[in-house]
């Protein structure tokens, strides 16, 4: 097989089913205005919970967004990766019909898979015991059909691959996506994340006692906690010859991704593996700190990971640090679709010139140290040329993508 | 999909082919541990006959649990409670693959790959029953909650090894195990790790077995079962022992819902892609593999993609001795070449070139080959 130079990729088209809206355009003016997606919970009975707030999609109707996929077969999940996608699909001009050579791959990221499926198992396993499950039910839990539903819905052939790496996983979607365009494995990619508001979640998190007492506040002083949320969010990549040649819009480039993994704990994140992760990504792009205009933080509003990210990026950035800022000051923890949405908005801020806030930012934390905006309030505009997109995630899972400005094409 | 990797050049270390090697494996089956058990089963051609399990919460459905593994001898009773059944045998799979490869590149070029149809279902739903059982729905387990996770096996066995290179966990049901060797191939082709423990596992739970058991998912005489198969891969080159060699690994998909023979047709395909990627025609694969031999109808639409390449002919069928695995069934599979090419159970030996399928519900189909490499 000849030797082949590697293909640049870029990102072309954005979908989102979010609290924030449907369609990546509204979901970016309600980031720019810095408005917020947490809501009380509705996707779940909250009666005895002590945390009622969850950042839930409260006006999508599958029928509306899915041309071929029967909603009564498919879980919330697969249903908001395949919506998104579809948006993304439109939204960057590509023809459907020539996604369709069996050499476009979908690549989707979720913590907890089709978790509304299983809520609902469960209940009827709670009540009646084990023999209550039917096979029909039962065969729509797998979180494999995350992806499936997109090729399904938009009759892709080639590779489904749905990342379980919890609330890193959208990242690696991407990063996965990328390395089949970049070798000439695949033509086209449609990835990005999916999760569903759930019951299991909300408590794991409300016992580990991660839960904020109203909306989330990353990086502020009186931060206490993350808000549970749901969404899905999809882009387009495909390599740049093929974005130029069609004379697509490009929002931004794919300039490379890094992985690593803590090792060390299940829950706690660890400074030092964030700050290994931060080079893999630099050496991947071929992007030096100073170069970075921005970091899309994970930024859950917890303790110790606003205060470990930071101190991460300090250890790599030393005190000329880019602006930082949280999505999740906004639409909550949106678990596997989170680095994805991180993704959209990093191509969005390149493409648009913007700075997307900390919302819910009151008090900057005294104890991150010296140097840190998290861009408080509402967008800024600034000149943005590359930016640096957190996912980490429980299991010690660190996935960061950087995207960079299209200036020669 | 045809084209491989070439390697990006400025991620090229000594990435510089498209083939994986298999360096060591660990395996948990039905047939006890590692692959000379395997052997052994495949050698005597009768397995023994599956029985429903004994547990009172199961269907009277034939089952065929792992066997000589007992986890507090294998991963010490220090932090058991807080595992999954799945952790379990993820955590000593990976363990057993690491003794058998021996010491290799160092802990941050070393990760994890696994895949699951869905995790632990026995610790979700154990999970989820505790929030409508509970006094309040919050009042479950916390030292629980982490092992409801897909990524737990992978998190746990990178935490015990201490591996903190490339760790990742892919889905996609009965593909889960190909998708997850696809992926690491890809990962080490790419230069992002040197060395990645990769495979799969599947446990065995009441709530599932009674989900196989309503849907009549099984094929007939085929019994529901359970196993990890983890292989150490390194991009090929290095030297040492091989156990096998992936020279392909491709995936595909086609809607069921636009009919079954389009299903065939893209396992044909995915089929054709891989042998031609590994640089073979149908006629030099010693073994086909079927994966979709122990569901009821996909073993069918799986056997028309077959024959539509190789035509009819001899299928190493493994359900009737290692059980449905689903998400695990590759991998088995692969453990199942690797035992002929280490134990030859065939007379007259066990061949040197294999093709592994499989065929998911949701449509998603691909092929593995696998070659045993020259003696020397």
């Amino acid at each position: 097989m000849p030797e082949q130079a590697a293909r640049r990729v870029v990102v072309t088209g954005l979908g989102a089913v979010s609290s924030l809206g449907n369609g990546a355009g509204a979901l970016v003016a309600a980031v720019r205005a810095g408005r917020s997606g947490i809501g009380p919970i509705g996707q779940f009975d909250p009666a005895g919970f002590e945390h009622l707030l969850a950042g839930e999609v409260t006006d999508f109707v599958p029928e509306e967004h899915l041309r071929r996929l029967d909603p009564a077969r498919w879980g919330r999940s697969g249903q908001f990766a395949a919506a998104a996608a579809h948006q993304a699909v439109r939204d960057s001009g590509a023809e459907p019909a020539a996604l369709r050579s069996g050499r476009t791959v979908s690549v989707f990221g979720t913590t907890n898979g089709e978790s509304q499926i299983l809520e609902r198992l469960a209940e009827k396993v709670s009540g009646l015991g084990p023999s209550a499950i039917t096979g029909a039910a039962a065969g729509q839990a797998d979180a494999g059909r995350i992806a499936s539903a997109v090729a399904a819905e938009l009759r892709l052939g080639g590779e489904t691959l749905t990342v379980g790496t919890a609330c890193a996983a959208a990242n690696y979607a991407l990063g996965y996506a990328f390395d089949l365009l970049r070798s000439g494995a695949a033509d086209a990619a449609l990835c990005g994340g999916a999760d569903a508001s759930n019951r299991a979640t909300h408590a794991g998190f409300h016992r580990l006692g991660a839960l904020a007492a109203d909306v989330p506040r990353p990086f502020d002083a009186d931060r206490d906690g993350i808000v549970t949320a749901e969404g899905g969010v999809a882009l387009l990549l495909e390599p740049m010859e093929t974005a130029v040649a069609r004379g697509a819009r490009i929002y931004a480039e794919v300039l490379g991704y890094g992985v690593t993994c803590d090792a060390v704990h299940m829950t706690n994140p660890d400074r030092d593996s964030i700050a290994r992760c931060i080079q893999a990504a630099h050496r991947d792009a071929g992007v030096k700190p100073e170069e970075v205009d921005y970091i899309c933080a994970h930024g859950t509003g917890t303790r110790a990971n606003d205060a470990t990210e930071v101190a991460a990026v300090r250890a790599v950035f030393g005190d000329r640090l880019p602006p930082i800022s949280s999505l999740k000051s906004m639409l909550g923890h949106t678990m596997g679709a989170a680095s994805g949405f991180g993704a959209l908005l990093s191509c969005a801020a390149i493409h648009e010139g913007f700075l997307p806030p900390s919302a819910t930012l009151r008090t900057l934390d005294p104890e991150l140290g010296e140097g840190v905006d998290a861009v408080p309030g509402v967008a800024r505009p600034a000149d943005v040329r590359i930016v640096q997109n957190h996912g980490f995630a429980f299991g010690g899972n660190n996935a960061i993508t950087l995207f960079g400005k299209v200036t020669d094409r | 999909m045809t084209a491989v990797a070439a390697p990006p050049a400025e991620a090229v270390k000594e990435s510089t082919v498209d083939t994986v090697d298999i360096v060591g494996c660990g395996v948990l089956s039905a047939a006890g541990r590692g692959l000379a058990p395997i052997a052994e089963r495949f050698a005597a051609g009768v397995s023994p006959v599956p029985e429903p399990a004994a547990e009172p919460d199961f269907p009277a459905l034939p089952v065929r649990p792992v066997t000589g593994f007992d986890p507090a001898v294998l991963l010490g009773k220090k932090g058991l409670s807080r595992m999954t059944a799945t952790d379990r045998l993820a955590l000593a799979a990976v363990a057993d693959a690491l003794e058998d490869a021996g010491d290799g590149p160092s802990e941050m070029d070393t990760g994890v790959v696994l895949g699951t149809a869905l995790g632990s279902a026995g610790g979700v739903l154990d999970f989820l029953r505790d929030t409508f059982e509970q006094a309040s729905p919050y009042l479950v387990n916390p030292s629980h909650y982490p092992g409801t996770l897909m990524n737990s096996p992978a998190g746990k066995s990178a935490i015990r090894q201490r591996f903190t290179g490339l760790n990742a966990t892919v889905s996609g049901g009965a593909l889960a195990g190909l998708n997850a060797l696809r992926y690491a191939r890809t990962m080490l082709v790419a230069g992002r790790a040197q060395r990645l423990f990769t495979g799969a596992v599947e446990e065995l739970t009441p709530t599932g077995a009674w989900a196989w058991h309503e849907g009549r998912a099984l094929a007939d005489g085929t019994a529901l079962a359970e196993g990890c198969a983890v292989f150490a891969l390194e991009a090929s080159g290095a030297g040492g022992r091989v156990l096998g060699r992936i020279s392909a690994a491709t995936t595909g998909f086609a809607d069921p819902g636009a009919g079954l023979g389009g299903v065939s047709e893209r396992l044909a395909a995915v089929v054709r892609d891989a042998l031609a990627e590994a640089g073979l025609a149908p006629g030099d694969i010693t073994d086909v593999v079927p994966g979709a031999s122990g569901r009821r109808g996909w073993a069918a639409v799986e056997e028309r993609g077959l024959r539509a390449v190789f035509g009819p002919g001899q299928r190493t069928r493994t359900d009737r001795v290692l059980g449905e695995t689903y998400g695990a069934g590759v991998a088995l599979n692969l453990a199942v070449v690797l035992s002929g090419w280490q134990y030859p159970w065939r007379a007259g030996g066990c061949g040197r070139t294999a093709v592994l399928t499989s065929a998911g519900f949701d449509g998603s189909v691909g092929c593995l080959v696998v070659t045993r490499p020259d003696q020397s």
